[in-house]
This record gives structure tokens, sequence and C-alpha cells, in this order.
């Protein structure tokens, strides 16, 4: 019971990785392959305030997201002038950077040891003991974040984020902001899933910089590539698959030496299947064009 | 000296490994990413012949015709099909990614996923002229040289680098014009992971291999190729020459942690000041993927 509550925390965490992605990729059609690095800044901003300065719970997250926030500006800013193959080198290139600083800036994040001994979730002063406190209290952040992207998608800012994904340049000859509403885009799913991080750093309570790296930011590609990208459920169902993936896999008691590696072969698998067979995804409306 | 001189064969390699990737991506416009993972398997097929006793003329043979036979497995189920299906750079991208997770992992699982040598030992060590440089530098860089000479020859003396520029632009109007594209873009596949099998086996012998390193070579190949200029096999070999040197320069100076990093810095500030690389020309919009 414990291991399925643990496995559904797992979930909450990536239902909000998987649909801020989706924010980018299926309603801004960027893609994305930085959304680890992020991730791992919203752990270590989050873990730090908490470690360093004491901050309790809800201002960590907040910190988080405004770190996150503020270093997407190193995919937006260049987002302005590259499109598809040259925008997913830049986004390659400040996954890697950002990964290398997390590894090497010892002094700030105690580099490959991580840092560990971080609070666990808390509101206000009762703090989670119980896994099920985590799960409830999770699942509210969680729909809070759904339900303001749903809002989002049909505001007049959704539309135009995907007006701007079917045709830019139509998109700006009509007077829309184009440069501004991709900054603004990458804010807000950085932001989302700086929370994630922060989330996930307080649930396990340790971080070290193997969490947060490309192969990472590939299974959260996977996520919503294999989900659906351009609606809300796509990216659930996509967090749900590759969640049941290893878990599947362990049914078939693999030895423990090669079940990682098993486990990424299925990846990499789903992601060419899906291309040859179903380019929207599972449960996903927008396919790249 | 013996910096710039360690930075010279170190980008010689660079630099053919960049010719290897800008070679599929300006004429095919695919983001080869699975090119890593031919780098990672070559030296695994030598060190099985080196074991099996046939001996490393066969073995290198060996090495690169399955490199080359990899890069063709590529084509004919990943990118022809895309081709046909009419699907986006990004479809072409992810597919790519999966098929680099598979070839990496089915490495792995069949050679575990420690780093291996091809040679026990010290290596010779040749001094002239004040520089020492090892039996592994000379070979590597020689074998560089060589190949890519002789790749430039065959371009001058066919009507092959006509025929690549052709499809680039155009190859609808290529194959109207009674050209096999389709074998032109094998052609260009198994060349090109025939090129990064080269440079996989002369690092390997160098400095040894595990089956992670594809993605680090990959990723210079991309950097390379976005640094020289889409469309340009020779800038990518310059700019490729050019990144090992800076590199060795960063180690000396700073630190091998930042390597990587300082890789990108180079390439933001490229992209900042010229998008179009050093020896692209601009692009009109129109033109512009």
């Amino acid at each position: 019971m414990n291991y399925l509550l643990h496995l559904l925390i797992y979930f909450e965490i990536y239902i909000i990785v998987a649909m801020s992605l989706n924010l980018l990729i299926g309603y801004s059609g960027l893609l994305q392959v930085a959304h680890a690095a992020y991730f791992g800044v919203g752990a270590y901003a989050a873990a730090l305030l908490a470690l360093k300065l004491g901050a309790s719970f809800l201002p960590a997250l907040f910190g988080a997201a405004l770190a996150a926030a503020i270093l997407s500006l190193l995919v937006s800013l260049p987002a302005w002038r590259f499109r598809g193959d040259y925008f997913v080198m830049i986004s390659l290139a400040v996954q890697v950077t950002l990964y290398a600083l997390m590894y090497n800036w010892v002094d700030l994040t105690n580099g490959p040891y991580g840092l560990s001994g971080i609070p666990r979730p808390a509101i206000f002063d009762s703090t989670m003991a119980t896994q099920g406190g985590v799960f409830a209290f999770y699942g509210v952040i969680v729909i809070f974040i759904a339900v303001t992207l749903g809002l989002l998608k049909h505001s007049p800012f959704g539309r135009a984020l995907q007006a701007m994904r079917d045709d830019e340049l139509a998109a700006r000859s009509l007077g829309l902001p184009v440069r501004m509403l991709k900054v603004q885009s990458f804010l807000i799913a950085s932001a989302m899933v700086g929370v994630a991080g922060g989330m996930y750093g307080a649930y396990v309570s340790y971080i070290d910089p193997t969490s947060f790296t490309l192969d990472e930011s590939i299974l959260m590609l996977s996520m919503v590539i294999v989900g659906g990208t351009g609606n809300i459920r796509g990216p659930i169902v996509g967090a749900a698959v590759l969640i049941a993936i290893p878990e599947l896999l362990r049914l078939l008691a693999l030895p423990d030496a090669i079940a990682a590696n098993v486990r990424l072969l299925a990846y990499g698998l789903l992601l060419i299947l899906m291309m040859h067979w179903r380019p929207q995804g599972l449960a996903g409306k927008y396919r790249f064009e | 000296m013996q910096i710039i001189a360690n930075g010279l064969i170190q980008g010689l390699l660079f630099a053919l490994m960049g010719m290897a990737f800008s070679l599929v991506y300006s004429t095919t416009r695919t983001f080869h990413i699975a090119l890593g993972a031919i780098y990672a398997l070559a030296p695994y097929i030598l060190l099985a012949c080196i074991q099996a006793g046939v001996g490393w003329v066969i073995g290198v043979v060996a090495a690169l015709c399955i490199s080359a036979l990899v890069g063709l497995i590529c084509e004919e189920v990943l990118h022809w099909p895309f081709v046909r299906k009419g699907a986006p750079p990004e479809v072409h991208i992810i597919g790519s990614l999966g098929m680099f997770l598979v070839l990496i992992q089915i490495i792995a699982l069949i050679w575990g996923n420690d780093t291996q040598v091809l040679r026990a030992g010290v290596d010779e060590v040749y001094t002239a002229a004040g520089i020492r440089l090892t039996r592994a530098q000379l070979v590597g860089g020689g074998g560089a040289i060589i190949v890519m000479a002789g790749f430039f020859l065959w371009l001058r003396r066919s009507d092959l680098g006509l025929q690549f520029r052709a499809m680039a632009d155009n190859p609808v109007l290529l194959s109207l014009l009674g050209r096999n594209v389709r074998n032109l873009r094998r052609m260009v596949f198994m060349v090109s992971a025939g090129m990064a099998g080269v440079v996989a086996l002369a690092t390997a012998y160098d400095v040894g291999f595990d089956p992670h390193g594809g993605l680090q070579a990959v990723l210079v190949g991309i950097v390379a190729t976005i640094m020289g200029g889409r469309g340009s096999l020779f800038g990518a070999a310059l700019a490729g020459l050019l990144l090992g040197i800076l590199r060795s320069q960063v180690i000396w100076h700073f630190s091998a942690r930042w390597e990587e990093a300082a890789t990108f810095l180079i390439l933001a500030l490229i992209l900042f000041f010229r998008p179009q690389g050093l020896f692209g020309r601009a692009l009109r919009l129109e033109e512009k993927v």
C-alpha cells in the first residue's frame, strides 16, 4: 500500500512536469529538451532555501518557481530567433550547461555529493509525516496547476500561443507579440516545473545532480510525446504510461544490473514507434507539422 | 606549444566528427543524433574482433563496415519512412533520439556499462621540436587528416559535391532529373557513419571507451556543424578544429570539469553574434526552415 502511494506521489509530480512541458511543446510548438535542468533548478532552489535560510515549504516552492522562471530566459531569449532543430540544439546546450553548474559549483550545490536532509513538505507548521498526507497535499497542488493550465488554454493568451505554433509568420502579421509570447510561455512552464522540482526534493529529502540529466529530460519528453500534445489529458496519460513501464518491467524479474538499461531501451523503442504510427501521442490533439 | 599541439590533434578528430554530422545535416536536413550511438558502437566491434583473434586490420575494417551498416539502418527504418510521410524536423529528431537510446542500451546490455580499453600499458611517446606526442595521438590525427583529405578529394574529383548541394536544395527536383536520391541518401548516411567510426576508434585507442561517450561526441559534432554554418562541410571541419584548440585551452587554464560548459558557451556566442555560422551565408526569411 505504501509502495502504491509512493508511485502515486511520483505520478503527481510527473503530471506537473508533463503538463508544463506540454505548454511548450503542444501549445507553443517549441521542442524543449532542457526540462530536467529546470526541474533540477527548482529542486536545488527549494532545498537551499529550506536548508540554508530555514524557509518553510510553501515559500521555498515559491522561490523554486522564481529561480526556474528567471533562468528560463536562457532558453526563451534564443527562441526569438531559432525554431526547429536549431532551437533543440539551444535547449540541449542549456541542459548540459545547467547540469555542469549543478555538478561543479560545489560551494553552493555540494556538487556530486548532493544535498541531504531536505525538510519534508509542510503547510504552516504541520509537517506531512505520512505518505497519505503528502499525497493529498500534492494532489491539491496538481489540481491547482491543472486548472490554471486549463483556463490558460482557452484564454486569449492560450489561443495566441496556438496561433504562433501553427504559423509564426501569420501570427506576427496579425500583430501578435511573438517574442513576448515565447518568453511568457517559458516563464510559466519553467516556474511550474520548478515547483515540481521543489516538491520532488521535499518528498525524497535528498537530491543530487544525477536526477537532472539529459536522460531525465528525454524521459519527460517521452511522457509528452507518448501521452499526446496539445490538450490536458495527453500529458497525464503519458506520465501514467511512463511511470507504469518500469513497474511492468519489474514483473519480468530482470537482474538489477540490466534493469535500468532495459527501461531506457523501452523508452527509446516507444519514441520510435510513436513517431512512426501516432505522432500526436496516445491521447493528443496536436502533431508537429 | 604542447597544449596547442594536443588541442590540434583533438581538433582534427572533432573536425572529422563535425563533418560526419554536417554531411547528413547539410544534405538531408536530418538531425542525426543516433550518430552518437554509432560512435559508441565502433570500438566494441573492434574489441570483439581482437578478442576473437582476427587481428587489428580486419577488426578496424569490420568496425567501420558495421558502423556504416548501422547508419544505413537508421536511414531505412527511421528517416526514409518519415520523409515519405512528409514528417516535420521534430519527428526526425525525436525518432533519432529514440534510436540513439535503443542502440546505446543494446550496446550496454551486450558489453556492460564499464569503461574498456583497446591497449594495455603506456603508449610510446615521440618527441620532436619540444613537443611530445603519443603514438595514439599521431595515429588519430593522421587518420583524421587522411579521411578528410580523401573525402574532399572525392568531392572535388566527382560531381558528388554538386549532387549533395542539389539534394539539400530540392530533392524532388533532383530525382526528377534522373538522379537516384534514395541511393544518394543511403550513401550519405553510410559515409557519415564510417567517419564517426574512425573518430571513435582513434579516441578509443587513446583514452578507452564506454557506451555513454557517444552523446558527448555527437554534441561536439552538432556544435561544430552549427558553428561552421549550415550546409558548409568545410566550415564544420574548421569549426571542429577550432573547438578542439579552444577546449584544450579551457582545460589548461581552468579545469576539465568546465569543458562541456565552455563548448556551449562558445556556441551561444556564435549563435548570438553570427547565427548563420562562421562560414555560412545568411538566409532569406523564406529559406529558413
